[in-house]
């Protein structure tokens, strides 16, 4: 209360002043009356009453100074005396300083991709009533194709939040909910060529009122408008901004230029604002171009599923922006309204009654989740991991000021003698504190730029760079300035606590390094001071043993033989397809490519694949074991088409049988072949049967039953697990016979020619399972160089290879197998790093914590020790004595971290691989690691007391 | 260990002061301490306002304009239960002083 009045008193101080005047010229009167009265002139008397009270200004100034002085004043004055203090210990002040800015530069730095992560609200206007649409139902719709962009979670239980361009454009029509609705989809990749090489841009499909409903604006010329959702309107692209600058340095004349995507003409009409960078946390795209575009530029992958008009093709995430004055459950129920009736009486229905089909609103900036998942789990941890490594530094700093605190409770004794209250002395340590820690903050600021920028290497993943822009913001500086003041509370409230409760007497009595041991104050101090110490083992235990755990599974990884020598191998893609190439001609390209590559110097062999090895994706499909009941299929069986000398490139052995040979990819294609004829007319008859084109279609599924099975290889897991006892090289094994159509008419099947040993295939973590290898047929494809020495210096003449070869070929994913696995590893490799990191600096506080308390310790104890000597202790006594102080607090923190760390690690075995999360090596190598350099930390200060001469020790007072 | 520096006492002197007077103004505070000691102590008038702003910032004394017997203008001062308490410290903290000191002289005399 007083306080208030005080700083308000500060504000009114001419209120104050003429309050303080009246005062002063009542009591002048009434003086200057009785003067008057005892015989005085009125002249005298009056100069009699101004005498009496000096200089009238300065008293003033002292009645006003008696309302601030309390406070802001003695703050200044704290402030002062603390730089003071510090200052007179340069030592104490740096050690304090660094080990506040590491901890407090650790936190800003891993709170930034926090923030960047999880924090960050949409670049869109008014993004609080922006909503996702989801659907849900308690069964799954029955639809012809569902596509998913990873832009929200998908799961069986929740749904997912992808519709149909028809539902899209019926609740547009129907609702009154929102003000504005947007779809959009993928990115996908586009191939987009212009003036210059082609390249592989990243595109989103988005509705033509995606710009309006977001309120996001163009930088320069125009957005997408409803009208580019025509069918016959010329096709046209938005950029993104950051695209434009890298990919067209940023040149304005670029509006109204024609580039192709995937040979489609579209104009550039627009570049979107800077600040738009994406949508979906992490999901970048390099331009924007109309659904309508949907038929003429899509993904390989998309084949022939009719996006624009099929009800039952659901792959667009919608947004809605909420009507003002609506709620959002008023809109949810509005919206599920119209969803329910069409799912159940629209023209496809995809859902029954019972299965409750509705619409869940959810903000969308959490609906919209899509990398964030992905990295929110290590950012959280790696939180956890400086949150520990902050408060190590606290405990260590509170530890140092404690050790200092006794040297200085003279200081605080004569303070205390002098009248000062403990309110006073305690904000005095405090300012200190503060004042220590805000140059922390400052200089921890510092270290986390380059921190963020250090981390976000290791984030990144080969050449897909982080996709969240990182950068600080008032989110960071705010938890900051919070972190910097809670630890300079933190790590200062104790020890002025401490201090301010000193017994007098034996302080002023007393030097400080002559205490005897037995008084009450010591006791009370070295319990906290080993306190702190035990305190500082304890966290760098769990700390170490988190990162030894995630250090072992890396390394575990890293051991995982994957089936084939993976050194000296550089792997690139190419996809003929978007560049418009048909089947045969890839076929071709390819052969052309083999053998163009194989001729380079330094390479050994050639081969490719439409999956890389430990690429991370792969390939599934349905077989039919000769003998099973029909429709009985093996599903989800990994297959992988791959290409000539595949096996000899990657030194996979043959174990029996032989390899694909040229022959064994003729007859694939000749397959492939006619299953395509064959669809193609039946597609045809369908669109307008008629009795000749039924005709021509039963005998072109006739050529394709008769075809002869097609070449394949199996591993040797396959041959285990589907075939055993047998020799599987010359059985059939059948497609795949999931509906009553393919049990009449079973395709050709396959014929085995080989086994092969097992290896990885998408991950390096999963089992090894049964792989079906086929020859390639088309399709995009990663090929495979093996190279006598480092195959990165191949790059270049690679390059030249691929674009003389074809026109608009860009090549993607240029890496080293090596490299590869690098990548697939990321996740662990950082945390790996990081915690390691992060292990090695609690380790290296921890350890600063013990040396200062037994060097204190040391030095205070120099007469007791000088009496020891004196009286035949040998040095090793000495050692022993200190040492084993230290050794003893390092036990009991060990003890005590060992036991929190096997209570805490399950939390990340999630994470670990091949190692329990209570493996007792790890434990048992960090608990030896610790304790050898804890020895270190002891044995520093116990030399300087085995060097105590009793003599000078003695002579000391 | 009691604090006995000057401004102690005159903190001591102006609460007693004002809890024997009831209320008064600063004038007064002056004259009843000139008066109360026999003429021995006289309170610097630089010093009190300073002081009794002090103590009314510390909530021991609460003030009032009023009008004085010869109808002027004055600012009255009057204890608190704050200000009580802290009469009734320091009073006993003087006492030990005194006796302290005494106890000082007397030794210094045998």
């Amino acid at each position: 209360m007083s306080v208030l009045r005080r700083i308000a008193n500060l504000f009114h101080r001419s209120k104050l002043n003429e309050d303080i005047e009246a005062e002063l010229g009542s009591h002048i009167e009434m003086r200057t009356a009785d003067n008057i009265a005892a015989g005085m002139s009125p002249k005298e008397a009056r100069r009699d009453a101004h005498l009496r009270f000096g200089n009238r200004g300065a008293m003033k100034e002292r009645v006003i100074a008696a309302d601030a002085h309390t406070l802001l004043d003695s703050l200044w004055q704290d402030l002062r005396f603390a730089l003071r203090m510090l200052r007179k210990s340069p030592g104490f002040t740096a050690v304090a300083i660094l080990t506040l800015a590491l901890g407090i530069g650790a936190n800003t730095a891993i709170f930034s991709f926090i923030d960047a992560v999880l924090l960050r609200v949409l670049p869109v206007r008014d993004s609080q009533q922006l909503v996702l649409l989801r659907w849900s139902a308690h069964a799954k719709p029955k639809i012809h194709g569902s596509d998913g962009y990873g832009d929200c979670d998908d799961n069986a239980r929740d749904g997912a939040c992808n519709f149909s361009l028809s539902f899209f454009k019926t609740i547009r029509a129907e609702n009154n909910a929102f003000s504005g609705m947007a779809a959009f989809a993928g990115p996908i990749d586009v191939d987009l060529s212009g003036d210059g090489a082609a390249s592989i841009a990243q595109g989103t499909y988005v509705s033509g009122d995606f710009f309006s409903t977001l309120g996001v604006n163009a930088f320069i010329g125009r957005p997408l408008s409803p009208a580019d959702d025509n069918l016959s309107a010329p096709p046209a692209i938005v950029l993104n901004y950051a695209y434009w600058v890298q990919a067209f340095g940023g040149d304005r004349s670029v509006i109204g230029r024609t580039v192709r995507l995937d040979n489609t003409p579209a104009t550039i009409i627009g570049v979107a604002d800077p600040h738009f960078t994406n949508l979906t946390p992490g999901k970048p795209q390099d331009f924007f171009m109309p659904i309508s575009l949907v038929n003429r530029v899509r993904d390989q992958w998309a084949g022939h599923a009719p996006y624009l008009t099929d009800a039952g093709t659901w792959w667009l995430v919608m947004l809605g922006r909420l009507t003002p004055g609506v709620s959002v459950g008023q809109a949810q129920a509005a919206a599920t309204t119209i969803y329910r009736n069409e799912m159940l009486h629209g023209a496809t229905p995809a859902f029954k009654e019972a299965d409750a089909p509705e619409i869940r609103l959810e903000p969308a900036r959490t609906g919209l989740n899509g990398e964030t998942s992905r990295f929110a789990p290590m950012l959280l941890l790696m939180m956890i991991v400086v949150g520990f490594v902050l408060l190590i530094a606290c405990a260590n700093v509170a530890g140092l000021i404690l050790a200092r605190s006794a040297t200085r409770q003279k200081e605080m004794a004569v303070r205390l003698a002098l009248g000062a209250g403990r309110a006073r002395i305690i904000r005095q340590l405090l300012t200190e504190s503060v004042l220590l820690s805000f140059a922390g903050g400052v200089l921890g600021i510092l270290f986390s730029v380059w921190g963020v920028e250090t981390i976000g290497k290791l984030l990144t993943r080969g050449d897909q760079p982080f996709p969240f822009v990182v950068g600080p913001d008032w989110r960071i500086l705010a938890f900051t300035i919070a972190a910097t003041f809670a630890t300079g509370i933190l790590f200062g409230l104790a020890p002025a606590l401490r201090s301010s409760r000193i017994d007098l007497t034996p302080s002023l009595k007393e030097s400080a390094s002559s205490l005897p041991e037995s008084a009450a104050y010591t006791g009370r101090f070295f319990r906290l001071g080993d306190a702190l110490v035990v305190a500082q083992v304890a966290l760098s235990i769990i700390v170490l043993i988190g990162a030894g755990l995630l250090v072992r599974t890396l390394q575990n990884l890293r051991d995982i033989n994957p089936g084939f020598d993976t050194r000296n191998i550089l792997l690139f893609a190419i996809d003929p397809n978007i560049a418009g190439y048909s089947d045969a001609q890839i076929q071709q390209l390819y052969g052309n490519l083999q053998e163009r590559l194989a001729a380079l110097p330094g390479v050994i062999s050639v081969s490719y694949s439409e999956e890389a090895l430990l690429g991370g994706g792969w390939f599934g499909t349905e077989i039919h074991l000769d003998g099973a009941p029909p429709k009985q299929d093996i599903t989800n069986l990994k297959q992988l088409p791959v290409g000539l000398n595949f096996f000899s490139t990657m030194h996979i052995p043959i174990l029996s049988g032989r390899a694909f040979t040229s022959a064994d990819f003729a007859a694939a294609i000749a397959n492939n072949a006619a299953a395509a004829a064959w669809g193609t007319l039946a597609r045809a008859n369908s669109a307008s049967p008629s009795a000749s084109s039924s005709a021509a279609v039963a005998s072109a599924r006739e050529a394709y039953d008769h075809a002869a099975p097609t070449p394949v290889i199996i591993n040797e897991a396959f041959a285990k697990k589907f075939l055993p006892d047998r020799n599987p090289v010359g059985m059939h094994i059948g497609g795949g016979q999931w509906t009553d159509n393919d049990v009449q008419h079973p395709s050709p099947g396959y014929a085995v020619v080989g086994i092969a040993g097992d290896t990885k295939y998408a991950q390096l973590t999963a089992d090894t399972g049964p792989i079906l290898f086929l020859p390639i047929v088309g399709n995009s494809a990663h090929f495979e160089l093996r190279t006598a020495a480092n195959p990165a210096v191949m790059v270049k003449s690679v390059r030249e290879i691929v674009s003389r070869a074809g026109e608009n070929l860009p090549l993607t994913e240029v890496r080293t197998q090596t490299e590869q696995i690098d990548r697939l590893l990321f996740e662990q490799r950082m945390l790996a790093r990081l915690s390691g990191f992060f292990g090695v600096v609690a380790l290296v506080l921890a350890c600063i914590g013990l040396y200062g308390l037994l060097s204190y310790e040391v030095a205070r104890r120099t007469r007791e020790l000088g009496i020891r000597m004196a009286l035949g202790a040998q040095t090793r006594d000495l050692l022993r004595l200190v040492v084993g102080q230290g050794i003893l607090l390092v036990f009991i923190g060990t003890v005590i971290g060992i036991a929190a760390a096997m209570g805490v690690t399950r939390f990340i075995s999630a994470m670990l691989y091949g190692i329990h999360a209570n493996d007792p090596a790890t434990i048992t190598g960090v608990a030896i690691l610790l304790t050898l350099v804890a020895l270190a930390a002891c044995y520093i200060p116990a030399r300087r007391a085995m060097k105590v001469d009793p003599m000078i020790a003695l002579r000391y007072e | 260990m009691a604090k006995n520096d000057l401004q102690g006492s005159l903190d001591l002197l102006v609460l007693k002061t004002v809890s024997q007077m009831g209320e008064l103004h600063g004038y007064g505070i002056v004259l009843h301490i000139q008066r109360a000691s026999d003429e021995l102590l006289s309170v610097e008038e630089g010093s009190l306002y300073p002081a009794l702003h002090r103590m009314e910032q510390s909530g021991w004394i609460r003030s009032e304009w009023k009008l004085t017997e010869t109808n002027r203008k004055a600012k009255y001062y009057r204890l608190t239960a704050a200000g009580q308490k802290e009469l009734r410290k320091a009073q006993e903290s003087f006492e030990q002083v005194v006796k302290g000191v005494r106890a000082v002289l007397r030794h210094a005399q045998g």
